[in-house]
């Protein structure tokens, strides 16, 4: 049946919505190109409290990218200092878009609340 | 332009002048009842432009660096992604698309293709958000731009829907058969198989096809790994309604036989709910045969049903072929 018999209203409903659909994508995109971007920011925080699993200590870390673009490659880097010892784990995160966050777990043998842990990026890449 | 296609005389065939080479073409809108309105019959479509989506779309969503170049993607990129997935679906919509009726004019192709495009970007937004990929954490941008990177090919199978799967099993020297089928309600022995086991087969062989690609790369353990209990069950309600859709929905390909088969596997709802569990089997045999790790049981289950998602996919499309 071809349609040169026009459309249904059913059809038209179906390619109104279409329609609001697609203005809502485009002008989505259209806010981003005119809108202003910051640079990547991803920082590190650690969540409490720590958690004791199977005789470790888990230490959850929240890292955001406070930035509007998106950092790769980013680094994450945490240090426990215990009586001047230091024990120093590492993450990566392959990506991180703006403004999202991103959970880790950094597994420690020693108490943390016995010491001092900082958790801080330490570099990334621009995709 | 006006689409035809080859088929033999019964009820629902009709000569068509302005077709191509003067053939003997089908009315597509046959298999529907004759008293369906129009908004049931423009569900149908929508439903069948859905089917077409995820069988062509389904694998490149279970692809992590599409992820990633979604989540990183500049605004002028995703513009040209968008009239990347656009113009080609224009040019099938003025052969094939995924409505019963032709497109005779270019504004009609033009709006078809407006409804593909908005059709393959909700649904792949859905499908996104079943598998947590998106999530209300996720900022617009990076869902913005994973949706519109996993919607091209959504957009290609929406497009291809009636071209390649509805009239892909009538053939001239079927239609004898296909009649008397239609007519008596006996199953479909056409391959010298009970049309259980030949539904079987077909659903394993698909599901074997979709899923061997799929089933050795991280994304599955990655994907069921954040996946809650309850999600998990949304996977399964959503693979047990995307299955029915495809074979007793869409219309694609002798769905009123289906609909007339004998037997206890081959009512809709007991054909579903079979085909389903073999999809889920296909699925861990996959699974440990890549070594992607079946053990502990709960992590296996999680992986199993993930991955029954694209096997349950594949499963419709292989009883479709046959």
């Amino acid at each position: 049946m071809s349609r040169d018999r026009g459309r249904s209203t059913a059809e038209w409903t179906t390619f109104a919505a279409s329609c609001v659909v697609l203005l809502v994508v485009v002008g989505l995109i259209v806010v981003q190109m005119f809108g202003t971007s910051t640079s990547p920011a991803p920082v590190a925080e650690i969540r409490m409290p720590y958690r004791v699993e199977a005789g470790a200590f888990h230490v959850d870390v929240a890292v955001t990218n406070r930035g509007d673009e998106t950092a790769a490659n980013v680094q994450v880097s945490a240090t426990l200092e215990i009586d001047g010892e230091e024990t120093t784990a590492d993450q990566t995160i392959d990506f991180l878009a703006g403004h999202a966050t991103q959970h880790l777990v950094f597994v420690f043998a020693d108490d943390p609340g016995g010491g001092t842990l900082t958790v801080s990026v330490t570099g990334y890449s621009l995709p | 332009m006006t689409r035809t296609e080859v088929g033999g005389a019964d009820p629902g065939l009709r000569l068509d002048g302005a077709g191509y080479c003067g053939a003997v073409t089908r009315s597509l809108d046959a298999s529907l009842p004759v008293s369906a309105g129009p908004w049931r019959t423009e569900l149908v479509e929508v439903v069948r432009a859905v089917s077409g989506g995820l069988l062509f779309g389904v694998p490149l969503l279970y692809t992590m660096e599409v992820w990633w170049i979604g989540s990183h993607t500049e605004p002028g990129q995703m513009l040209v992604v968008l009239a990347m997935s656009t113009v080609p679906v224009f040019l099938l919509n003025l052969t094939a698309g995924f409505r019963s009726r032709s497109d005779v004019r270019l504004r009609d192709a033009a709006a078809d293709t407006a409804e593909a495009v908005a059709i393959g970007l909700v649904v792949t937004a859905l499908v996104l958000v079943m598998l947590r990929e998106i999530t209300l954490e996720s900022p617009p941008v990076e869902a913005l731009g994973k949706v519109l990177y996993e919607a091209m090919p959504f957009c290609l199978g929406i497009a291809l829907a009636t071209h390649l799967l509805r009239g892909g099993r009538i053939q001239p020297d079927d239609e004898e058969s296909t009649g008397e089928d239609e007519s008596s309600g006996k199953p479909d022995d056409r391959l010298g198989l009970p049309a259980t086991v030949a539904d079987l087969g077909a659903t394993a062989v698909g599901a074997t096809f979709i899923c061997l690609s799929i089933a050795a790369t991280d994304e599955v353990p990655m994907l069921a790994a954040a996946m809650s209990p309850e999600w998990l069950l949304v996977v399964v309600a959503a693979s047990l309604a995307v299955s029915y859709a495809i074979v007793f929905v869409a219309d694609f390909s002798k769905q009123q036989q289906r609909h007339a088969h004998q037997g206890i596997f081959q009512r809709p709802l007991s054909e579903t709910v079979a085909a389903y569990l073999l999809s889920l089997v296909i699925a861990a045999v996959l699974l440990w045969f890549f070594q992607r790790g079946l053990t502990p049981w709960s992590d296996g289950l999680g992986r199993v049903i993930v991955l029954g998602f694209p096997a349950t996919i594949g499963g419709a499309a292989g009883r479709l072929a046959i």
